[in-house]
């Protein structure tokens, strides 16, 4: 019933969110927020596939939470990227790029 | 690192549940808010805004599902829910749960019960350290004491000369020990006792426990200095009889004993667990070196052969290379003592070998005496838990199909049907485990029966029935097991339906498919009763032969007593004359004694001495058994009942100096004389010098001595003290026979004194009926037939059951039909055969299926049955009607129901 996002999707997504946390911590909305702004609107997610994310990323060491208050002193759950994130991160984007060089190439050959 | 924050992150969502779902509500409202706020900033009213986030995000009550179902915990939270849910829905028909519990408890019990001691006798090995290194030197159970070459060559039973000599030339074993075949009842009498006691001994070689490697509870046990003629006599005794005779006083080592009239110092006691090198019942209770051998001439004859051997092999050793090095001395052993084998016997030397086998679990005497019967039992006892699971797949598919507008609702609503199955599954699971652990109740208490009946007549049997941890994984596995067998269908069918269909006929419409698996199975079930009922009818009717033939002597009123060698008590062979003259004159005397005799051993007491013999006139004939014989008193055969048929019985003219004479049976007479009156001919034993040394003065009927199936074996009976001049006596009495006015248990104690008067020495090892003693030659048949009449009378319980269930549930499913019917005009009559005529097809096609089954199981157990036919039409005929019978009345009950249905009430039922 739950709509599974497809594997590229579900692993991209997971890259995306440890990106938009590399330069700050964030709360899930601002997260949303920045993954539309930063895609110009390409991507949309639904709370779903985006706390499913959390909770995967989290369970795998890659970001922890905290609470905190948000600039409007609400209470939010604020997430960020442990050590072992972020080396994820550099490796997954330089595999991302590795990727869809071969990919481009592959495609203009033809 | 990830895999236990994983864990620990997943075991804090279980147990701190509250707590983690209030974070996520917290935070997935505040991710609806703060968008919101954003809508609203863009004019939208508050309202608006949240209802296009919802639309924008999802709802957040199917999301907060979604996040939670992420982790490893969600499915231990889930089938916890389903194990609740279970439970909560089995007590809502207490009835029907207390049926399949009962069912199970009785069939995982059974299975169980029969486990344990499969596990006991089949399985388990020794209590030695390192069980596995030990080999036995034979792979047969040939007892006791023979010279000559072995059956088919394999060489089982050892003189003391060959173990030495084995034992010296095989470097390959740690230690080769060497142990009497049978254990010996031995006469013990403490200092300050009254009377000695009958006890069980073993006489083993001195490195028999450091060969096993069992360790001492108390003092110490035998070593190899202790089994010398010029060491003191020591002796070991038995965990339980220092427990039951010396209350674990630790002054009994050291202490001295006398055991047949010699004095022993108690070396030590041997550890709890150890019960010897056989797992038998009676086991020894001391155990002495191989040096006191009390008659001395098994020892020092290198002609006589009486020991087994096992070894304790070095691991870097292959049991195949020196089995060969063991024939290969064997060989060269035999080669250099040609003299002390018989000449009969030389063609044979070349064949004899060694088989080496595995003696972890000793010498398996009960393994190959109850390996049949208990895997027969284990047989029986699983088709009776098939039989339970296909009442319960039964009962379950009826409930289903009960709860399908449930099943519809839960399947319209969005629950998939491998969420059904495991919620299916898991009810059936629960009840097979409260029927496992009830079932391990049944089979503590079933086991401890099984022992009873299969060992009666034995005061102690070392087989544990205590839940050992095999027979626990045994009941659990085989639960879980029966769970899913009888849950699969059920839960598959359930899972299945079509939730339009079933919400559409309001319970009306049902899937016939689901009908047509219940129909097979409760036809499965007849069939195997058929099989269960047929089974028990034949080994019932089979014991009935057994216990019931004519035997060639009579059990009523008679008694016997058995003695411990009057050797133990001191007597010599010139004392014994007079002894046994005070026992003929004083037993007699006992108010309500017919008549008295003595014997060397009594019929089916499980004793038998053979011997080839030599008649006058005659060459000496090898080719068959060498016929039984023993010596008994005066008025031996009208004490047991066995008739003359021609000449004279022993009577009291048979002195050492009157002429010795013989009687033979019908067997000897017919085998060595076929076509001459053998009274007057001659006969001797030992060899041809010997062929005049008795004369036959009298034939008896056949009787059965031995064995109770094949016919009675040739046999000559000789005076008690008419012994060739210049030999020894050979065959002491040791058993006395009464026969008494009233009831033989009445007259025991009397008895005992009696034969106390004439010597308190003489130790009597039992006093029985002489029925009981015919009886006890039937433990294993008892077990059986008892055992599967059991199961017999279950499986017809159960097959009733299943069809009453079946019919039960077809009337009820069919009220309005039957209505219909009736306002039309069928009257009672019509629709009770209607009812009926289902159910007898149901039946008559469990027959056609079970009996040629039943047929097909009765061929297996033709070698176990006496005096009936594989196909005895008689109960064949017998079990198809009792089964039909029961089953018809189960039936007729909901069957009759159906004749009452009120037209009007069965037309608004709905």
């Amino acid at each position: 019933m739950a709509e599974k996002p497809s594997d590229l999707v579900q692993g991209t997504l997971d890259m995306l969110i440890l990106k938009t946390l590399e330069l700050e911590p964030m709360h899930g909305y601002g997260i949303a927020v920045r993954l539309e702004q930063m895609s110009k609107g390409v991507f949309r997610l639904n709370a779903g596939s985006l706390f499913v994310a959390f909770q995967r990323l989290q369970r795998a060491g890659l970001i922890r939470s905290e609470w905190k208050a948000t600039e409007n002193s609400r209470r939010a759950k604020y997430y960020l990227l442990t050590d072992q994130g972020r080396k994820r991160l550099n490796n997954e984007t330089r595999e991302w790029g590795r990727q869809v060089a071969a990919i481009a190439r592959i495609l203009e050959a033809s | 690192m990830s895999l236990l924050r994983n864990i620990a992150s997943g075991l804090r969502s279980l147990f701190r549940k509250e707590r983690v779902n209030q974070e996520l509500d917290e935070e997935l409202s505040g991710f609806l808010e703060m968008a919101a706020e954003e809508k609203m900033k863009q004019g939208m009213s508050r309202k608006d805004a949240l209802r296009a986030v919802r639309l924008e995000r999802g709802n957040l009550e199917v999301t907060k599902g979604v996040v939670r179902s992420v982790g490893w915990e969600s499915v231990v939270e889930g089938f916890w829910r389903d194990v609740r849910f279970g439970v909560r829905s089995l007590r809502k028909s207490p009835g029907f749960s207390a049926v399949v519990v009962l069912t199970l408890t009785l069939g995982i019990g059974a299975n169980t019960a029969i486990f344990t001691l499969l596990n006991a006798v089949m399985l388990e090995s020794l209590p030695v350290p390192n069980p596995a290194q030990l080999y036995r030197l034979g792979d047969n159970n040939n007892c006791c004491v023979m010279t000559g070459t072995q059956n088919d060559g394999s060489f089982v039973l050892y003189s003391y000369s060959l173990y030495e000599f084995l034992r010296d030339h095989t470097p390959e074993f740690e230690q080769l020990a060497a142990f009497e075949s049978y254990t010996a009842d031995l006469s013990v009498r403490g200092p300050r006792d009254s009377a000695a006691e009958p006890y069980k001994g073993e006489l083993v070689s001195g490195n028999y426990f450091q060969m096993l490697g069992v360790h001492a509870s108390a003092g110490r046990l035998l070593t190899p200095a202790d089994d010398s003629r010029s060491a003191p006599r020591m002796a070991v005794m038995s965990y339980r009889t220092w427990q039951q005779r010396f209350a674990r006083d630790p002054a009994a080592v050291g202490s001295r004993l006398s055991i047949d009239g010699t004095s022993y110092i108690i070396a030590g006691v041997a550890a709890p667990e150890f019960y010897g090198d056989t797992l038998r019942s009676d086991p020894p209770d001391f155990w002495l070196p191989l040096v006191w051998e009390p008659e001395q001439w098994r020892l020092q004859s290198t002609e006589v052969e009486w020991l087994y051997l096992v070894g304790r092999l070095k691991p870097e050793f292959a049991p195949e290379s020196v089995q060969a090095r063991l024939t290969v001395a064997l060989q060269q052993w035999l080669a250099s003592h040609r003299d002390v084998i018989p000449q009969r016997d030389w063609d044979e030397i070349p064949r004899q070998h060694v088989r080496l086998t595995p003696a972890a679990r000793g010498v398996e005497q009960l393994q190959t005496d109850y390996a049949l019967a208990l895997r027969l039992l284990a047989t029986l006892s699983a088709l009776l838990l098939l039989i339970a699971c296909a009442n319960i797949a039964n009962l379950l598919l009826a409930r289903g199909s009960a709860n399908q507008s449930q099943t519809a609702v839960r399947l319209a609503l969005g629950g998939t049907r491998g969420r059904l199955i495991r919620q299916s599954l898991t009810e059936s699971v629960l009840l097979a485990v409260a029927g496992g652990v009830m079932g391990l109740y049944v089979a503590y208490a079933g086991s401890q029966a099984l022992l009873l009946l299969a060992f009666r007549g034995a005061h102690y049997v070392p087989i544990s029935v205590r839940p050992s941890v095999p027979v626990l994984l045994f009941a659990v596995t085989l639960s879980l097991a029966t769970g899913i067998v009888f849950g699969i269908a059920p839960a598959w069918m359930a899972s299945r339906s079509n939730p339009a269909d079933a919400l559409r006929g309001a319970g009306r419409a049902k899937g016939e498919r689901s009908s047509t698996l219940q129909k097979s199975l409760i036809v499965v079930q007849v069939a195997l009763s058929i099989v269960l009922l047929a089974g028990a009818g034949l080994l019932t009717k089979s014991l009935r032969n057994l216990e019931g033939q004519h035997f060639g002597f009579v059990t009523d009123g008679r008694l016997i007593v058995s003695l411990i060698n009057p050797e133990a008590a001191g007597y010599t062979d010139e004392k014994l004359p007079a002894l046994y003259q005070r026992l003929g004159t004083a037993l007699p005397q006992i108010p309500g004694v017919l008549s008295v005799s003595l014997s060397t051993y009594s019929p089916l007491e499980g004793n038998n001495w053979n011997e080839y013999v030599y008649i006058e006139g005659k060459r000496p004939d090898y080719s068959e058994t060498p016929p039984s014989w023993l010596r008994v008193g005066p008025h031996y055969f009208e004490t047991i009942g066995t008739r003359l048929l021609q000449g004279r019985a022993i009577d009291e003219r048979d002195i050492p100096a009157a002429t010795h004479v013989a009687v033979i049976n019908d067997t000897f007479a017919r085998r060595f004389f076929p076509n001459e009156n053998p009274i007057g001919q001659h006969f001797g034993m030992r060899d041809e010098r010997h062929r005049a040394d008795y004369e036959i003065v009298g034939i008896v009927e056949d009787a059965k001595y031995q064995d109770t199936r094949g016919p009675a074996y040739a046999t000559f009976f000789l005076p008690l003290l008419q012994v060739p001049s210049g030999e020894p006596l050979r065959g002491w009495v040791s058993a006395i026979e009464f026969h008494v006015a009233g009831r033989p248990e009445n007259i025991e104690p009397v008895l005992r004194q009696s034969i106390a008067a004439v010597d308190p020495n003489l130790t009597i090892l039992k006093v029985q009926s002489f029925g009981e003693q015919v009886a006890l030659n039937f433990n294993q048949e008892r077990l059986i037939a008892r055992l599967t009449e059991l199961f017999g009378l279950l499986a017809l319980i159960l097959a009733c059951l299943g069809l009453y269930g079946l019919t039960a549930y077809a009337v009820a499913r069919r009220t309005n039909e039957f209505g219909i019917r009736m306002a039309l005009g069928a009257n009672r009559r019509n629709v009770l055969g209607l009812v009926l005529r289902a159910t007898l097809a149901h039946l008559g096609l469990g027959l056609a299926i079970g009996i040629p089954a039943a047929l097909a199981g009765g061929h297996l157990l033709a070698h176990q049955l006496y005096g009936v036919k594989s196909y005895d039409p008689a109960i064949f005929g017998a079990a198809a009607l009792v089964l039909a019978a029961s089953a018809t009345f189960a039936a007729s009950v909901p069957a009759r129901r159906a004749t009452r249905v009120d037209p009007i009430v069965a037309l608004r039922y709905e």
